[in-house]
């Protein structure tokens, strides 16, 4: 079997190059944005230029495929709920009494009959979708172009505490190899006869809920073993400790933050002033 | 030898919970620049002592320590592990999850940092540390990226960077192949005779312990048995044999013939020595022929488990099967031996379907398997994994030997017959209503195999049932699959331990770089020794000494012994291998 790896994009970039910490306040600032936005222009937009971004930073089309279509039934589910269901807020955001339908069922339609889809809905569930997919991007974005230590580093010299970086290293390396113990104690059930594929669904749940004996059993033999590991070699969790790896902002990062900054500055001043962003504003 | 690094006095421990002490008055002195074996069976406490070293008995597990321990001048109870990991480099056993960092560098100068050295320092230290290890050029890989053998051998270089006093290693070769254990062996060997590093290392590799420790220390149940030269402790069978140990085979033999009445001057236990002095037996006594070899029947008509130009590549290109054509009959106990990444879990997924043929076709008593789903296979060949804990699922032995007949909608008359029979086939009726999980490792395998066999399957297949497993333990299950054998199951077995197997197995398939380069009897495969050390396998030593004497294609030190004592040594005197 493969084991599953953290991935890294291939492509040398000056934004593979950069900090962690200017990534860190582009994930930040856009996440903000991203909620700020009520439009599904401006939400549109920013998705598209953090999956442009992503493309041009070597992130593989292959991720973003992936992402899109396991999200997609969700995505359907986004604009059924907010295009047939969500009134008052949208009323509330667009100051309207009355919402323009989109469709509606035949009233003598069982159980669907009379639902109306709201065109200001089917938008505002738009915006839902383009929030989402920029949080969902903007993630592989920051984390795939950076090494893993420079991402440690990083994360320690923002002040977060060594242990909270030490455990996310730590996932890093050990999370696939806790897929690859799930995926030899499911051939294993397989292997003892078990049809999963003449099994219903409640069934085969409460198959795979049996996977769960021996993966929390392995799992507490490896933390102990990797505890002894760890005491083995010097592991104190003090974050009183040198690093092999440096983290040192260049005028790029500098620049990049301040990018960012004015960037976030200026999207609140825009929305404020003139709606931009606001949902049934100019954008 | 000059001064001890390490001196232990009258040091006993008790585990938190543990009803009895895990080690008992131990008192030993570790020397410089020495390499000190510690041999035992499973449980005797070896995997305890070396943790002793460094501080982590007691003061991580807790628990009653008494007696005193003191390395490199520092007594492991008034100083805190992490002062006493600057002195003390551990390695273990399993590859996997000692490695703890995201690439090779890092774990290197994962200790390095957290004894706070300077970056530079850091630098300077990683390149000679993977120097000493051969694995330059590797710092920035992903340690999922190296052999195991590799892995070891990354955790060595990682212990090594810090500069310790005293290297201890537990068990570090049990999880690996022959490579890597070959590997493992000799960067240990070049550490210890070049750079001066004072081992301390566990294993149950008895001919490679035998070949490069100075000291040995036998622990059993807790106590240090005996201390010595490895001719010292290794020339004592019987003592070895009354603890389950397992001598060098080439001691075995020497034994066997002292046995029989042919005194030799003493009893080797290195390879090149055990050579000389047959050679000398050879010159003064008349070779006998041997009289009982025992040949594996020849077995015809249809073939039960068939390959046929089975080739597969991996997503990523690599090519794991080359075309692999194999035919094995109802009745046989067949071994497939080869390195990692010759093929054989590849060929063996193919037998269970976890894989789909893309080219070339397997056929289970003529039937094509891609016609049947997994579970209609399962029925006809069982699958026993490495570990079984990954095949066990319920809270009592018999459910869990029921398990998959009841998923299987067998009707309930018949899965209590099946679970009724299965236990008592595998004794563990008394058992039954035991949790899986409270019985030993070996007893588990056990529950397992009764559950698979309450499938009546035509096939047994054991993937590498002796990896990690001390010679006791390994001796159970095969035990096990010999009596499978005697019911009638044709057996498939996976191993790297060559020289466990030839009481047992018929024929050996041997596999590498995704073909089957030999598949010939048992007798004749051992002795294709050339073959065997291209695909890196060491023969057993008796095979080896046997081409001293004849070409009689001997395979155990019984057979060699048999030579000049003409077969009356007594067949009691202890194991086969």
């Amino acid at each position: 079997m493969t084991m599953m790896r953290f991935q890294t994009v291939e492509r040398d970039s000056f934004f593979t190059r950069l900090d962690f910490r200017p990534k860190l306040v582009m994930m930040a600032v856009l996440t903000i944005i991203a909620f700020v936005w009520e439009s599904p222009l401006a939400g549109g937009l920013l998705a598209l230029s953090v999956i442009v971004a992503s493309l041009l930073v070597g992130v593989k089309p292959a991720y973003i495929r992936l992402v899109i279509t396991v999200m997609f039934p969700f995505y359907i589910l986004l604009l059924l709920t907010h295009g047939f269901f969500n009134i008052d807020q949208v009323k509330s955001l667009t100051g309207k009494t009355a919402l323009t339908t989109l469709f509606m069922f035949p009233q003598n339609w069982p159980v669907i009959g009379g639902g109306r889809m709201t065109v200001e809905g089917f938008l505002y569930g738009w915006n839902v979708i383009f929030k989402t997919l920029t949080l969902t991007l903007v993630i592989p974005l920051g984390i795939f172009t950076t090494e893993v230590d420079k991402f440690i580093v990083g994360m320690v010299r923002a002040r977060v505490p060594y242990k909270l970086a030490f455990i996310f290293s730590a996932t890093l390396r050990f999370v696939p190899l806790l897929f690859s113990e799930i995926q030899a104690i499911i051939e294993a059930q397989r292997l003892r006869g078990l049809a999963m594929e003449k099994m219903g669904p409640v069934k085969r749940v409460r198959v795979y809920a049996k996977v769960a004996v021996p993966l929390i059993l392995g799992a507490m033999v490896k933390s102990q073993m990797l505890e002894v590991v760890l005491q083995s070699k010097a592991f104190t969790g003090s974050a009183d400790r040198t690093y092999l790896h440096e983290s040192v902002l260049g005028p790029l990062d500098y620049l990049m933050m301040t990018f960012f900054a004015l960037l976030l500055v200026a999207a609140i001043i825009a929305y404020f002033t003139i709606g931009f962003g606001k949902f049934g504003g100019p954008i | 030898m000059t001064e001890p690094i390490a001196v232990l006095e009258q040091v006993s421990y008790m585990y938190p919970r543990s009803p009895e002490p895990v080690l008992r008055d131990i008192s030993l002195e570790i020397f410089k620049g020495e390499f000190l074996g510690i041999i035992g069976p499973t449980g005797a406490g070896k995997s305890t002592l070396c943790l002793s070293l460094n501080g982590i008995v007691p003061q991580f597990f807790g628990g009653r320590f008494f007696g005193r321990a003191v390395v490199a001048g520092l007594d492991t109870l008034e100083h805190p592990i992490s002062a006493m990991a600057r002195h003390v480099g551990a390695v273990f056993e399993d590859p996997e999850t000692q490695l703890i960092a995201t690439s090779v560098e890092n774990e290197i100068a994962f200790a390095l940092e957290n004894l706070k050295l300077p970056r530079a320092e850091i630098r300077a230290r990683i390149k000679p540390a993977l120097a000493a290890v051969r694995l330059e050029g590797t710092e920035k890989k992903h340690p999922a990226e190296l052999s195991g053998g590799q892995k070891q051998r990354l955790a060595i270089a990682a212990a090594l960077a810090v500069q310790p006093d005293l290297l201890v290693l537990d068990e570090p070769t049990s999880q690996l192949d022959p490579i890597g254990s070959q590997e493992v062996f000799a960067t240990v060997r070049e550490l210890n005779k070049e750079l001066g590093v004072t081992i301390v290392m566990a294993s149950h590799a008895a001919e490679e312990m035998a070949e490069y420790a100075d000291r040995i220390a036998l622990l059993a149940a807790g106590e240090l048995i005996a201390m010595g030269r490895p001719d010292e402790i290794y020339s004592d069978i019987e003592r070895l044999q009354s603890h389950a140990l397992r001598p060098p085979q080439v001691a075995r033999i020497f034994y066997l013939i002292n046995h029989g009445g042919i005194l030799t001057p003493s009893i080797p236990v290195r390879l090149e020595s055990g050579i000389a002095e047959l050679k000398a037996l050879v010159a003064d006594y008349p070779l006998m022929p041997p009289t009982r070899l025992t040949e594996p029947p020849i077995r015809s008509g249809a073939p039960l488990l068939a390959v046929k130009g089975l080739k597969h590549t991996y997503s990523d290109g690599t090519q794991a099967l080359l075309g692999v054509n194999l035919e094995i009959r109802e009745g046989e106990y067949v071994l497939i031996i080869g390195q990692n990444g010759a093929g054989k879990s590849t060929l063996v997924k193919y037998f269970l379907k976890l894989l789909e043929p893309t080219e070339g076709v397997v056929t289970v008593g003529g039937t094509d398997t891609r016609t049947i789903t997994m579970s209609d296979l399962a029925r006809r060949i069982g699958y026993v994994a490495q570990n079984p804990d990954h095949q066990i699922f319920n809270a009592s032995v018999a459910e869990e030997v029921a398990f998959a007949l009841k998923n299987l909608d067998f009707p309930k008359a018949e899965v209590e017959t099946r679970t009724r029979e299965s236990l008592a086939a595998m004794g563990l009726w008394e058992a039954r209503d035991m949790h899986p999980l409270a019985l030993p490792k070996g007893d588990r395998a056990r529950v397992v195999i009764a559950a698979i066999l309450a499938m009546k399957p035509e096939i047994i297949i054991f993937d590498e049932p002796t990896t990690g497993q001390d010679y006791r333990g390994a001796r159970y299950i095969l035990e096990i699959s010999r009596q499978l054998h005697r019911m009638g199951k044709t057996v498939i077995v996976i191993t790297h331990h060559l020289y466990l197997m030839p009481e047992y197995a018929e024929r050996v398939i041997v596999m590498g770089k995704g073909t089957v380069l030999l598949d010939a009897p048992i007798r004749r495969a051992y002795h294709e020794i050339a073959l065997l050390r291209s695909t890196y396998l060491t023969p057993p030593q008796a095979v080896l000494l046997a081409r001293e004497l004849d070409d009689f294609k001997l395979l155990t030190p019984q057979e060699v012994a048999d030579c000049f004592i003409g077969g009356h040594a007594d067949q009691d005197a202890g194991g086969a291998a």
